[in-house]
């Protein structure tokens, strides 16, 4: 699904998590971003969504957040916390 | 008894890893003169040949298919008593080098190649895995070896097969020394391209091959 | 008589006509059906396989609505290693992300062994938590069971392949045993401290490559793993399409792991809590891509079908009807993905 290009590494997450198959990751990742099922694959909308919530996009400009900043934004979008954002926070004591 | 009967007990007694069965069936075929060899090739051994081939579709598990090995150790033992009771030499079918090439570690499949063709008559030589061209050569001309078995699982060590045929080819015993090659990636193509005499796609077909190659 | 350009399963080109692509068609799904006691594909099915496999063009794609998502074995490695492009894992992880627009990638230790990885546990965590600061798809850290280093004079247990052939069955039988606890012990170790530093999940890859009890050890790794880290995401990718009876009487959930196809593979990895399933059918190299293309997607879509977690087919070389050869071609590589996704309904790759 070409990963942060698309919305890939979203429905990815999905599926290691919670153990969805893809149709049930697809729609639950596109309930949460508020798209359709084919929006997720789709470059056009993906890029500007992506870049508008500051969730990681392929060619990062100078101010949006990358890496774990667009994680942290991530998990909250996505309604489940996400192991590395977790111990990012905690090393750096912010919990 | 009939020898058709005989047979089919034969077979039995190995698919079922029966070794007391397997010895009293060939001692009865003794007793009642049917030929040993005969019991053997066309019994115990199409027995051995018919695990190998459930074994290779998971019907059969690597311990079930060595107790039936172990079988036809049993009865090879009697037929080698048999033919020195009677003077004739054990038919031993012919000499066999056999290795997992350099660069390469995988030799499940080898080991299983090598407990079957051994019960065939044939004297199979495991060297082992990750060995040399030039020592798998030198060792089976050390010991007059007919045949030359190699196996590869890597798309990166299928190149040691052909080093073998060019050394032979360089030594002179080319044609004199047979060769068969095995292997995830090998194939048939591959076998005639490299100029090896025969391909075996796994331990049922190599048992086949090696046969007619030693015909 | 028209022909098609198609391929051997070992990559090279053949041109076989309608009626030898039916033949081989149909040859591989009952293959399959023989030894997996799966059903058949229906019409339906055998007529898309057929449509996909004579489809004009070098390149084909899934239809729109059906891409699925990827993860890559061991991937953050291969850009330095295999390519030798002299960059770092965490950089090889990065490329996977920002330049080929990869879904995850797995942080593997080149030597890919959870046992070996035992020694460098800690430079390998740090490895990931580096990683994982510097990333925004999910990385996974991943390693081989690859139950035959617990063996002498590697490990400490005996050698069952050399037990057995001597006829020493119970002995070989018992090494295969110990065996499995020692790597169970590794294997919980390396997930422990990879969870710990920031990983999104695990990946064992090549289960059962040392036969049942590599299976088993791997499944019981993931129950207690999946215990302590209820979070913890886990792929389990198979080693072949049966596993291979190296001991023949190990169960888990109360099944015989022994001769397992896909479909029942699928069922103990979820019951010892696997959030994905890597799905492996061998190619056979001898036999053209229609033949194993039809054979793998019998044997996938029964175990789909079973599933209730995502199915991953392995579309590396050698396996799911990809050729055994070190650069698949993509006319090959695409039909076989298109089919797996829209015959066999897998969920990813």
């Amino acid at each position: 699904m070409c990963g942060v290009r698309n919305a890939g590494d979203m429905v990815l997450r999905v599926q290691l998590l919670k153990g969805l198959k893809i149709d049930a990751a697809k729609e639950y990742v596109a309930e949460k971003l508020g798209v359709s099922v084919l929006d997720l694959s789709d470059c056009s909308v993906m890029t500007e969504l992506r870049a508008k919530l500051g969730i990681g996009v392929m060619q990062p400009l100078d101010g949006m957040p990358t890496n774990v900043e667009a994680k942290i934004r991530m998990e909250k979008i996505l309604g489940f916390p996400i192991n590395s954002v977790t111990r990012f926070k905690e090393r750096a004591g912010l919990e | 008894m009939s020898k058709e009967t005989i047979l089919k007990e034969a077979i039995e007694a190995v698919k079922k890893c029966k070794e007391e069965e397997a010895v009293d069936v060939m001692n009865r075929a003794i007793a009642e003169g049917l030929d040993p060899v005969e019991v053997l090739s066309e019994g115990f051994s199409v027995g051995i040949r018919e695990v190998g081939d459930l074994f290779s579709r998971g019907q059969v598990f690597l311990p079930e298919l060595m107790l039936a090995a172990e079988v036809m150790k049993s009865v090879s033992a009697i037929v080698d008593e048999e033919m020195q009771k009677s003077g004739k030499d054990a038919d031993k079918k012919g000499v066999m080098v056999l290795a997992t090439v350099e660069g390469d570690v995988h030799d499940i499949g080898k080991g299983i190649v090598a407990s079957i063709i051994k019960t065939q008559g044939i004297d199979v030589i495991d060297l082992g895995r990750d060995v040399p061209a030039d020592t798998i050569v030198a060792k089976a001309e050390e010991l007059g070896a007919d045949i030359i078995g190699s196996s590869a699982l890597l798309t990166t060590t299928m190149g040691e097969q052909k080093k073998i045929e060019e050394i032979l080819e360089a030594k002179g015993l080319k044609g004199k020394m047979k060769t068969i090659v095995g292997g995830a990636p090998v194939t048939e193509r591959f076998a005639k391209r490299i100029g090896a005499d025969a391909y075996a796609e796994d331990a049922a077909e190599g048992v086949e091959k090696v046969l007619a190659l030693l015909a | 008589m028209k022909k098609y350009m198609t391929r051997m399963g070992d990559g090279y080109r053949v041109e076989l006509s309608e009626e030898e692509i039916w033949e081989d068609i149909k040859a591989g799904m009952e293959d399959a059906v023989s030894r997996g006691g799966v059903p058949e594909l229906s019409g339906e099915e055998q007529q898309k396989l057929f449509d996909i496999i004579t489809m004009p063009g070098t390149v084909v794609g899934v239809e729109f609505g059906k891409e699925v998502v990827m993860t890559s074995d061991s991937g953050a490695g291969k850009v330095g290693h295999l390519a030798g492009i002299q960059i770092d894992r965490i950089i090889g992880a990065q490329i996977h992300e920002r330049v080929c627009a990869n879904d995850s990638v797995d942080l593997g230790h080149i030597d890919y062994t959870y046992k070996a990885v035992k020694a460098v546990m800690h430079d390998e965590a740090a490895d990931m938590q580096h990683t994982v600061n510097n990333t925004v798809m999910p990385i996974l850290y991943g390693a081989m069971t690859n139950l035959g280093q617990y063996t002498k004079p590697d490990g400490p247990c005996d050698n069952w392949a050399e037990l057995l052939p001597q006829g020493k069955i119970k002995e070989a039988l018992a090494a295969q045993e110990e065996a499995v606890e020692h790597a169970v012990k590794d294997i919980v170790y390396i997930g422990d401290g990879m969870y710990e530093c920031g990983a999104d999940g695990m990946n064992f890859d090549t289960c059962g490559a040392s036969g049942d009890a590599d299976f088993l050890a791997a499944l019981k790794a993931v129950s207690i793993l999946r215990e302590k880290h209820p979070d913890m995401g886990v792929e389990m990718g198979m080693a072949g399409e049966f596993v291979l009876g190296m001991h023949g009487g190990l169960t888990f959930d109360g099944k015989r792991l022994a001769g397992m196809y896909p479909h029942e593979q699928v069922k103990v990895c979820e019951a010892a809590g696997a959030t994905i399933f890597g799905a492996v059918v061998n190619t056979n190299t001898n036999e053209s891509l229609p033949w194993n293309l039809a054979r793998v997607c019998t044997f996938l879509k029964a175990c789909t079908d079973a599933a209730t977690i995502p199915v991953h087919a392995n579309v590396g070389m050698g396996v799911c009807a990809i050729p055994m050869t070190d650069f698949p071609a993509i006319d090959a590589v695409s039909r076989i993905d298109k089919a797996l996704v829209e015959v066999a309904k897998v969920d990813g790759f």
